[in-house]
């Protein structure tokens, strides 16, 4: 891996995490071992950023497309029990960590809640826009869907989770 | 369109940033962690191969295994083995057709100058 790669993407590892926390459900370990995946794509140059959009949205992509692959696997652990001898050991499983859950404040606690009643990509849309300060183009990207569909879910979103933090608050 | 434009989502989003920096792991242990994952991999894929490997010789005995059924099954019904007879063929014969089926001799001995 390249130095300059690596400086970049060491710029980015709060970002990267954050976000794989979020594609995991907040479960830490989970995250982790997406981040370490999505990190080995990169070092193998199975993962090349081509110049297609900013690196930080292409470091995020592949983030997403990690985390994607490791439900599939965990579901198809999940389904076929002898699959695990041959996937190895399991990487996601969506629940959260409790020390991390224990360790959340309140407030953040709640949000994660309230997140966590969204749909999937509502939920993704909102976080890369307000967590990563992505633009709702640059989240359409990372999340893969047209710039209207984004918009859409980052509309309703928005109004569903204000609807959720009150009633939550109350 | 204003993007990011609800002060108290910002808000509540920017404290469940400060927390998650908080405990995000060191970014080399990250990088380290992921090289020891490329190292273990073979291991992996070992597996992976060994696995379709296994796949494919009970797909290939359960293939083998089937086809010598259908043999067996086409022996007992083989209907190039079979003459079948209509209830109907006796209408098809006439009377004396031995004689049309064989063919006459035409010989000396049938060529009796004194039955001429």
């Amino acid at each position: 891996m390249s130095a300059d790669l690596t400086a970049q993407l060491e710029q980015l590892h709060a970002a990267a995490f954050g976000w794989a926390l979020s594609c995991c459900g907040w479960d830490r370990t989970a995250a982790e071992d997406v981040l370490q995946a999505s990190y080995l794509k990169l070092l193998d140059g199975r993962a090349r950023f081509e110049g297609r959009s900013s690196f930080r949205t292409f470091v995020l992509g592949v983030v997403a497309r990690t985390a994607r692959e490791a439900r599939r696997r965990s579901a198809l652990r999940r389904w076929l029990p002898l699959a695990s001898l041959v996937l190895g050991r399991e990487a996601v499983d969506g629940r959260p960590d409790p020390a991390t859950a224990l360790a959340r404040a309140d407030e953040t606690a709640r949000l994660v809640r309230a997140l966590g009643r969204l749909s999937a990509r509502q939920r993704q849309v909102l976080h890369l826009v307000f967590y990563e300060d992505l633009t709702i183009a640059e989240a359409a990207i990372v999340a893969g869907v047209s710039l209207g569909t984004a918009r859409t879910h980052y509309e309703r979103g928005k109004s569903a989770l204000k609807r959720l933090l009150e009633k939550e608050g109350a | 369109m204003i993007e990011r434009d609800d002060p108290h989502l910002k808000q509540a989003f920017e404290a469940l940033r400060r927390e998650a920096a908080a405990g995000t792991p060191p970014f080399r242990a990250t990088v380290a962690a992921a090289r020891t994952r490329r190292a273990a991999a073979p291991g992996g894929r070992r597996a992976l191969r060994l696995a379709a490997a296994v796949i494919l010789v009970v797909v290939g005995v359960v293939v083998v295994s089937i086809r010598r059924h259908r043999d067996g099954v086409r022996l007992e019904i083989d209907l190039a083995t079979v003459r079948w007879q209509a209830p109907t063929d006796f209408l098809l014969t006439l009377p004396g057709d031995d004689l049309l089926r064989s063919v006459p001799q035409l010989g000396p001995r049938s060529l009796d100058r004194r039955t001429l």
